[in-house]
This record gives C-alpha cells, sequence and structure tokens, in this order.
C-alpha cells in the first residue's frame, strides 16, 4: 500500500450508514483507509423502534463500545426472545429464546428426550425448560452469571433499542474517531466509462465526492446498487406477502417485558418493542388484504399505552438484490434487500454485511474478483436461511383469514421443502455452522406453532423412562427455582443502566 | 416401539463391514437390535496400512476399542500429520499438520497476519508457527498442560490394516454380532428393498442392509454408479523395515508418475507406490520403487479403478466403504469417509422397519462430506506445480466449484470459504494450500492496525512459545509406551 489512502464512501447516515462507519473508524487504519459518509438532514430515515439478536452485542463489543452508556443513549432494553401470540392457532403464546432448551441428558440431544418424554405425557410444556424464556414471561431479566455448571448462564441476550439514537450514538461516536461527515443530497451519479465503476457522486451544492469503493446505506431507494448499477431484487413476496407496515410509539407500559412480541393478525402481524422511554409498535401486513386505514385502526386499538404519534405508512418488497456486491459498491441494510423484522433480523444482516466487508475490503482500486463472489456467497446463505426461517412462522397457521388461507398452502422454497416432514418424522433438523438459525430455533416455531414430532433419535431411547421423567422434573425445578430468582426487568434497568428522559 | 428395524445384515469384508456391524451392535443392541455379519471373506491387501485421522479416537469409544488394544494388536504409531513431499518438484516439503497454524493474534486468525508478513518480504513458513507441525518434526507428541502458544494439538493412528480387521472382528465377536461366512450371497429383492440374503443352505432376512462390498447395493439400485476419479491406475503395496526413531507422520512423496506413500507402524514401513501405467510401464515400476526407497522390496500389484455412488442409501439398503464409491487415496480419506458415515448412521438410526425417510437425509449429509472430501485431495493434485505429463494431468483436472472458490478465496485474502459438510478444519486447509505454495495475495486489512514491529515481536514470540511447549512434550517411544502399559 503506497501512495493515496484508499477512499471509501459511505452513501446514507441511517442505522446501517452509521454502523458502518463505526466498524470502519475502530478497525481501519486511517492513514491507509479514507472513510467518508454523505447524508442529508433532508432525509429521513426509517429508524423504528428496533428489536435486535445477541449478535448485536458482538458488534458492540467489537467496537469497543460501554454496554451501560449504550443503554443509556439508546433507551434500550434488554431481550431474551420474541413471543409469538396466536401464531399457530389463536389464543396459543410460545416464546422464541436466544438459548438452548434443556441440558445434557444422555447420549440423544435434550430435544429428542422431550419428545420422547412428551408423547408418553410425561413432560412439562418444552418452554418450561428453557431459563431465559421462564424468566422473561415473569418480566425478569438477570445476565448469564458466568457459571457453566448453571442454568442461569446458559443464554444470551439482545437489546431493544431506538434505531435513530443508536445512529445518533454511533455518528458521534464514529466522527470522533476520525470519520468525516459530508452533508448534501445526492444529484447525480458518475461511473467510468470504461469500467462502469461508480467514479463519484454529486452533491445538490456542486460538490463532487470521488470515492475508489461506495458503500449503498441509501434504504430502500438503493441509489447506487439498484439504480445506478441497475442490479435487481430478486422478489421474494411470493412466499413473503407483507408489504407495509405502520409504525406508532405509545406511552410505557408498566409491563415491561424483557422480550419482544408479535402478534398475528387477520393481514399481519403486529409487534411490540418495549423501550425505556415509550413502547415501539408496528403492524406489518399485506395491502391486498386491508387497507391502510384498516391496519391503522387495528394497531391504534390494540396499543397497550397510549399512541404518541399518527402512525407511519412504510412500504416494501420482501427480496435481497442479486448481488450484494456489484462492480465497487456494497449494498448494506435496506439497500442490499429486506425482510420483514419478525425474526429481528434486519440490524443482524446489517452487521454481517459490515463484518464480511471489512474482512474483504480490497487494498486498491482494483477488486479482486473473488473478494466480492465471497461476500455474494455469504450473504446469500444469510439472506435464504432467515427468509426460510420467515416463511415457515407463515405456514404453520390456522388458515383463518383470507391471507392466512394462501400462505399456508402455497408452495415453499425448495430448501425448505421436506423440512417439515423431517420435523415431523423424527424431530430432525440441520445444523449448519454459519448463518442463522440453529436448532432450538427451529424446534420453538415448530413446536410452538403445533408441529410436534412424532419420534426422535433412538440414541434417546437407551435411558429408562422413569429415570428420564425424574431428571426432567428436576430440570423443570431447578430453572423455576433460577428465574425466579432473577430480579424484575423494570428494576435491573433502572438500576443497571437507566436512561435520562428524552 | 412397533414396527422398528430389529434385524440388521452387515454384507462384505475388509475393515468397513465389521467396523460398521460393530458400532450397529454396540449403539443399539441394548433396544434389541440383532446384527449379523455376512463375511465375504474379504480381507485387507497385504502390506495394507491405515492412516486413521485424529476423530477416530472419540469413534473408537463407540466401538469399545482401547489405546492399549491398537497398540498391541495393529502395530498402532500416533499420526499427528501427513507430509508431503515433492509436490511442487525438488525436495520441498510441507506437513499437513492435525492442529492449529498458529495462534490468534489481534482479533484476527494467524493467517491474516503471516499473509501480510510475507508480502513484506517474511520467509518463515505458515507451518513454523504451528505447534503440531513443529512437534511432529521433533518428534513430540501428547498436550503440553498450559501451552504457551494456546494451540490444539491432535493426533490420529498409524494402524497395520489386518490387525485392525481382527481387532473389529474380535470385538463383533464379544458384542454379540452374529458372524456367518458368506463367500457368495444372493439378495432377495422386492418392492425396492432388500428381503433377504441367500447364503450356502440359509437366508438371512432382515429389516436394514448395510453392504460394503457393493453386490447387494448395485443389485438394487444399478443406476446409481458412476466412474470416479481415480487420479492413478496402479498401487504396488510393499513393506520396508521400521523407522528409528518412529515418525509421527506419514509421508507422500510426489514421483515423475504417481506417488509414494510410507506409513511407520510399529514394527514395519508399509508402502503404497501409486502409478499410473499411461506414464510409467508396469514392468518398470519395481525399479522406480526400488530407486526411491533404495530397497528391493517385494511388491503386490493392484489395479485401480475408481466409482461413485449417487445415492448411497435406496431402500433398506446403505452403502458403505468400498461399495460407497471409491475413497481419495490420501488425507485419511478412507477411514475418516467411514467413520463419519457410520456415525451418521448411529445418529439417524430408522424408526420404522417399513419406510425410511432417514435415506434422503443421510445421502444429503453423507453424499456433502463425500464432496468435501473430494475436494480436499483434489486440491493437491490442482496445486502441484511438477512438469511431469501425469502432474500436468493431474493439475489440469476439473475441480468442483466450492474448490475453486475455497482456492480462490485462499489465493486472493487467505480466507476460507465454509460449505456444508466440511469434513477437515479451516487451519488444515491453510496448512495444505499454504504448503503447495499459494502465498495470499492479499490480507485482511484490519491486519494492519497492528504496527509493523509490532507485529515482528509477536512473531519470534509465537516462535519462542511453539519452542518451549515442543520441549514440553514426550517422545514418541515415551508415548507408546505409556498407552501400551
Amino acid at each position: 500500500m503506497e501512495g493515496e489512502p484508499f477512499n471509501l464512501v459511505i452513501v446514507g447516515g441511517g442505522t446501517a450508514g452509521w454502523m458502518c462507519a463505526a466498524a470502519c473508524a475502530a478497525k481501519l487504519d486511517p492513514a491507509l483507509y479514507r472513510v467518508r459518509l454523505i447524508e442529508s438532514e433532508e432525509i429521513g430515515t426509517v429508524g423504528v423502534g428496533e428489536a435486535t439478536l445477541p449478535q448485536m452485542k458482538d458488534f458492540n463489543d467489537f467496537l469497543g463500545l460501554d454496554e451501560v452508556e449504550f443503554m443509556q443513549a439508546t433507551q434500550a432494553s434488554f431481550k431474551l426472545g420474541i413471543e409469538f401470540v396466536n401464531w399457530g392457532r389463536q389464543g396459543d403464546r410460545y416464546v422464541h429464546p436466544f438459548g438452548t432448551f434443556g441440558r445434557p441428558i444422555g447420549e440423544g440431544d435434550f430435544f429428542s428426550y422431550w419428545v420422547r418424554a412428551h408423547n408418553a405425557g410425561q413432560a412439562a410444556p418444552l418452554f418450561d425448560y428453557c431459563f431465559p424464556i421462564v424468566a422473561a414471561l415473569q418480566n425478569r431479566f438477570m445476565l448469564p452469571n458466568g457459571d457453566k455448571n448453571d442454568v442461569r448462564n446458559a443464554f444470551a441476550y439482545a437489546y431493544h433499542l431506538d434505531a435513530f439514537l443508536y445512529a445518533r450514538y454511533l455518528r458521534r461516536w464514529a466522527e470522533a474517531r476520525g470519520i468525516a461527515r459530508v452533508e448534501g443530497r445526492i444529484v447525480d451519479v458518475e461511473r467510468d466509462g470504461r469500467s462502469g465503476k461508480v467514479a463519484a457522486v454529486t452533491l445538490a451544492s456542486g460538490t463532487k465526492v470521488a470515492g475508489d469503493m461506495f458503500v449503498d446505506c441509501s434504504g430502500f431507494r438503493s441509489l447506487l446498487l439498484g439504480g445506478t448499477l441497475g442490479v435487481e431484487l430478486e422478489d421474494w413476496s411470493r412466499w413473503l406477502p407483507c408489504d407495509s407496515a405502520q409504525a406508532v410509539p405509545s406511552v410505557r407500559s408498566p409491563d415491561f417485558t424483557p422480550y419482544t412480541r408479535s402478534t398475528r393478525r387477520p393481514a399481519g402481524w403486529q409487534w411490540r418493542i418495549p423501550l425505556q422511554h415509550r413502547t415501539g409498535n408496528g403492524y406489518v401486513y399485506s395491502s391486498a388484504d386491508i387497507s391502510d386505514d384498516e391496519a391503522a385502526a387495528t394497531l391504534l386499538a390494540n396499543l397497550d399505552g397510549e399512541a404518541l404519534a399518527e402512525p407511519r405508512v412504510l412500504r416494501f418488497k420482501a427480496g435481497k438484490r442479486e448481488q450484494a456486491w456489484a462492480q465497487n459498491v456494497v449494498g448494506m441494510g435496506l439497500a442490499g434487500g429486506f425482510l420483514e423484522p419478525l425474526e429481528s433480523t434486519s440490524i443482524y444482516l446489517v452487521q454481517m454485511a459490515i463484518m464480511h466487508m471489512l474482512t474483504l475490503l480490497p487494498p486498491g482500486a482494483d477488486i479482486d474478483p473473488a473478494l466480492p463472489a465471497e461476500f455474494n456467497r455469504v450473504m446469500d446463505v444469510e439472506y435464504d436461511r432467515i427468509r426460510d426461517f420467515l416463511i415457515l412462522h407463515y405456514i404453520a397457521n390456522d388458515a383463518d383469514a383470507p391471507l392466512w388461507e394462501r400462505v399456508t398452502t402455497m408452495d415453499v422454497p425448495d430448501s425448505l421443502a421436506g423440512k417439515i416432514d423431517r420435523f415431523r418424522h423424527r424431530a430432525h433438523v440441520q445444523a449448519y455452522r454459519d448463518g442463522l438459525f440453529g436448532p432450538p430455533s427451529w424446534q420453538a416455531v415448530f413446536v410452538g406453532q403445533g408441529v410436534v414430532p412424532h419420534a426422535a433419535d433412538r440414541l434417546a431411547d437407551m435411558l429408562p423412562g422413569d429415570q428420564l421423567a425424574e431428571r426432567l422434573a428436576g430440570l423443570h425445578a431447578t430453572i423455576a427455582r433460577g428465574a425466579a430468582s432473577a430480579p424484575l426487568h423494570a428494576d435491573f434497568v433502572a438500576h443497571y443502566c437507566p436512561a435520562p428522559a428524552p | 416401539m412397533s414396527g422398528a428395524v430389529q434385524r440388521v445384515v452387515v454384507h462384505g469384508g475388509g475393515i468397513a463391514a465389521p467396523m460398521a456391524a460393530l458400532a450397529i451392535a454396540r449403539a443399539y443392541a441394548r433396544l434389541g437390535v440383532e446384527v449379523a455379519w455376512a463375511d465375504t471373506g474379504e480381507a485387507p491387501a497385504p502390506h495394507s496400512a491405515l492412516v486413521a485421522p485424529s476423530d477416530l479416537a472419540t469413534f473408537h469409544r463407540l466401538l469399545g476399542i482401547d489405546d492399549k488394544a491398537l497398540t498391541a494388536n495393529a502395530a498402532a504409531t500416533l499420526n499427528m500429520g501427513q507430509q508431503f513431499a515433492g509436490w511442487s518438484g525438488g525436495d520441498s516439503a510441507f506437513l499437513h499438520a492435525y492442529g492449529d497454524a498458529g495462534s490468534a493474534y489481534a482479533d484476527l486468525p494467524f493467517v491474516q497476519h503471516w499473509s501480510r508478513a510475507r508480502a513484506a518480504g517474511l520467509r518463515v513458513a505458515l507451518e513454523d508457527f504451528s505447534l503440531a507441525a513443529a512437534a511432529a518434526k521433533e518428534g513430540r507428541t501428547g498436550a503440553p498442560d498450559k501451552p504457551a502458544t494456546r494451540q490444539a494439538v491432535k493426533a490420529g493412528w498409524h494402524l497395520d490394516a489386518a490387525g485392525y480387521a481382527a481387532l473389529l472382528r474380535t470385538g463383533c465377536e464379544s458384542s454379540g454380532v452374529r458372524i456367518v461366512a458368506a463367500a457368495s450371497a444372493t439378495p432377495q429383492i422386492a418392492n425396492g428393498r432388500i428381503a433377504a440374503l441367500d447364503i450356502d443352505g440359509e437366508t438371512l432376512s432382515a429389516d436394514l442392509f448395510v453392504d460394503t462390498d457393493g453386490k447387494l447395493v448395485d443389485a438394487l439400485d444399478p443406476s446409481a454408479v458412476t466412474p470416479g476419479r481415480p487420479w492413478r491406475d496402479r498401487l504396488l503395496r510393499a513393506s520396508a523395515p521400521p523407522f528409528g526413531p518412529l515418525p509421527l507422520y506419514s509421508r507422500v512423496a510426489a514421483h515423475a508418475a504417481g506417488w509414494l506413500t510410507l506409513v511407520p507402524l510399529a514394527d514395519r514401513t508399509a508402502l503404497e507406490f501409486h502409478y499410473d501405467s499411461r506414464h510409467l510401464a508396469d514392468a518398470d515400476a519395481p525399479a522406480m520403487l526400488a530407486a526411491l526407497t533404495g530397497q528391493k522390496l517385494e511388491a503386490v500389484l493392484e489395479p485401480v479403478a475408481a466409482t461413485a455412488r449417487a445415492r448411497l442409501w435406496t431402500g433398506n439398503a446403505i452403502a458403505l466403504g468400498r461399495a460407497a464409491g471409491s475413497a481419495p487415496p490420501l488425507d485419511s480419506a478412507e477411514l475418516l469417509l467411514l467413520q463419519l458415515s457410520i456415525a451418521q448412521l448411529v445418529l439417524l438410526w430408522p424408526l420404522a422397519a417399513a419406510d425410511m425417510p432417514e435415506a434422503d437425509i443421510y445421502n444429503e449429509e453423507v453424499g456433502g462430506t463425500w464432496s468435501r472430501v473430494r475436494d480436499f485431495t483434489a486440491q493437491h493434485f490442482r496445486l502441484n506445480t511438477r512438469s511431469e505429463p501425469f502432474w500436468a494431468d493431474a493439475r489440469a483436472a476439473p475441480v468442483s466449484p466450492e474448490l475453486a472458490a475455497k482456492i480462490d478465496l485462499f489465493a486472493a485474502r487467505g480466507l476460507f470459504a465454509h460449505f456444508n459438510h466440511e469434513a477437515h478444519v479451516e487451519d488444515g486447509w491453510a496448512l495444505v494450500m499454504a504448503g503447495h505454495g499459494i502465498v495470499p495475495r492479499g490480507f485482511d486489512p484490519q491486519a494492519l492496525r497492528v504496527e509493523d514491529q509490532a507485529l515482528m515481536a509477536e512473531f519470534q514470540r509465537q516462535l519462542r512459545a511453539v519452542a518451549t511447549d515442543v520441549r514440553a512434550m514426550e517422545s514418541h517411544a515415551d508415548a507408546l509406551g505409556r498407552l501400551r502399559a
């Protein structure tokens, strides 16, 4: 690396843009990589209340953020999982946790033992064997206690946060570490005549910002990746038909849950995300099945606190760009693809794109084709796996409204077909090393939505039945005791990371 | 459980059949499963030896075979890696050791720092930072208590094939496997399944058949077999006196028309002289073997062909070992595949005798494993830089898209493209690709946060730590003595 530093330009300053900028500030040598972020105060960000996954803690640790400071700055609360209400059948509820079920019992895995005992009428509900679920449903929270023999250690946690505040916090953090913010609206994009790469963007002021590489964080517009380079969206709306959402904050409720809630509704589903200063709510729906006005009315009728604003409408289409990295443009966040927030994967996908991009960043203007090839391969794996897992939530339901009649009878992607039969037959879930989601997640959604296996691995059949029943009863009691020992989530947050009133 | 698999017949010989029979009996006899081994009498080839991967230690617990039995019956020595010599021409050699390739530093894999330093002129090989590689070359093994390198070191075995087969047979006998001599057996096939096996004067019926010979699955599913890539068409096997002291690794030395594998056993050295008859006449092969070894040896010639099988489990029959296809000739592939396949079968043990949807899952998982294991061996041939026609052909042979992506990415960035069903760890791939001469063209720019001087100091610290840890390890002889006791 000689001469001029590598010129990296981030286009757009929402959550994705500032996460990317902060990561560059933390991990790239400023003498070798010049990083600028262009954003316009005229353009709003989507920034609704966000629910996240435990990997977000890894990202903050990667940057070196202080957890308490971060939580205070973003009005954050803790998250142990997602509660799904009315999914499967009306009146049902289950929690998809950040943790595994049970503990090792013998040669088989815990879930196989549970299936066996359940089918023999000798088990409590699966979710009672999961410490974070039992604690969460009592609105209790504690940090993992570090003792690997204790059930109160076998879980991970995530955050609920205000994504707008998170972007603002990261902006301060990144600017303090040398990332230059360029104010302005992009009015023109210049391409290199020979290579077709993006050479520069021109701002309304007439200023031209040139770069070796551009990170497109421009949101749904996908200004450079979709717009300039014409990379098409791979349309997944035939499997994920929701195309609209309305979001509205409400007054914080006394029910300060350490979990996100997703409630199935006739034309989609409603989210509830508890923050310290308010509760974030939204209705994700299929516009073919409900009008915007009706959706707004449904949303407002189902809040557990007074609405603090008028609902805002968002439009989208499920899918991902055919290439997340094309030429010298990497798309992140909504510019790279959109999957509805049913499993809180938006920030996770941004994080993965950032981590892979940092590792694969070219040293100069010439891009070794192996680098985008690997980036696109791993991002495709991430998107495809999340897509299939989301579709799973849709297909295992009572067909109790037109939308649900359609999605419960549709053809599913090849990668998902067969998984359901295999699970029913013998509780089989394929495990893989990279990407979301692991076997416990599939087990939670399957069982939670009424798909219970007929049988499981025969390795779990060796243990005598009375011993198995005894082990399960012991574990059940240990988890119940452990959960009761955890403080209330509201008290824990008030003590650990109280945020100032906004 | 009604309709459960109650009777199993394993058909074949060699290593695969008794290993499968023993594993199934040890796992499922407790559920009332009866295992019969229809023994075709196939014995391991004369002089043959096995290179067993490090994971086999865990697998042996399922089989109920301990270290002492291996040293007493199979002339076992410890296997810490495989050395490749002359694959880039000349005397160049590298070790694919079973352990870490350097210690992670500054939150990045060591390979990233090494790639950066190589670009800046460092001459030290990647394997010099690997404790497993350094220890193996110094004749040291075992695990130091608190390694200064914090690196993992793993060991498998070198085994005499005939002794190991005998050990597996003994295991079968004491685990309730019924052994039936079945030099010729004819399957009764109905509705896409095997109903029974007719053997001289007896009919063995079963719910599930495991075939390591190929005759049963060929009859059931003849269209599933396609030609594979043998890499060479001839193999001469021989034995030479044991090395002293015993090395902790096998050696795969390239020659003009193939390669010579030396496997150190406690009482002899097993030799496999692989060659291609298009490039070396059969009449000339013994002389070349003698020239390479400096010894005149009695050798046994074996023609080599290769097959691949599209569906490993069809109906109620599972192809295993040779019947499943030809294992790649290097990298402990034969035992690795056998062990992973049997472990998968034990895990996916079918719930019902009448219908086995497990077959699809097994075929996906184990089929995927075969592909990745084939890739691992194919990389040696792809990356060789010898000039002889045999090697030029080997280099030009097509590779899977997955292997192409792995090589491209490692060459570009020292990174590992991870697919489903990988059977080898990242650092194993890195040691082999770097050993074959790939120096990544670039590296993770996060490595540049480390100052040059700090990096040099870290490299020196790691090299010292490797030396310290090696000194704290035991000799091969001491380790074998301890295992024999």
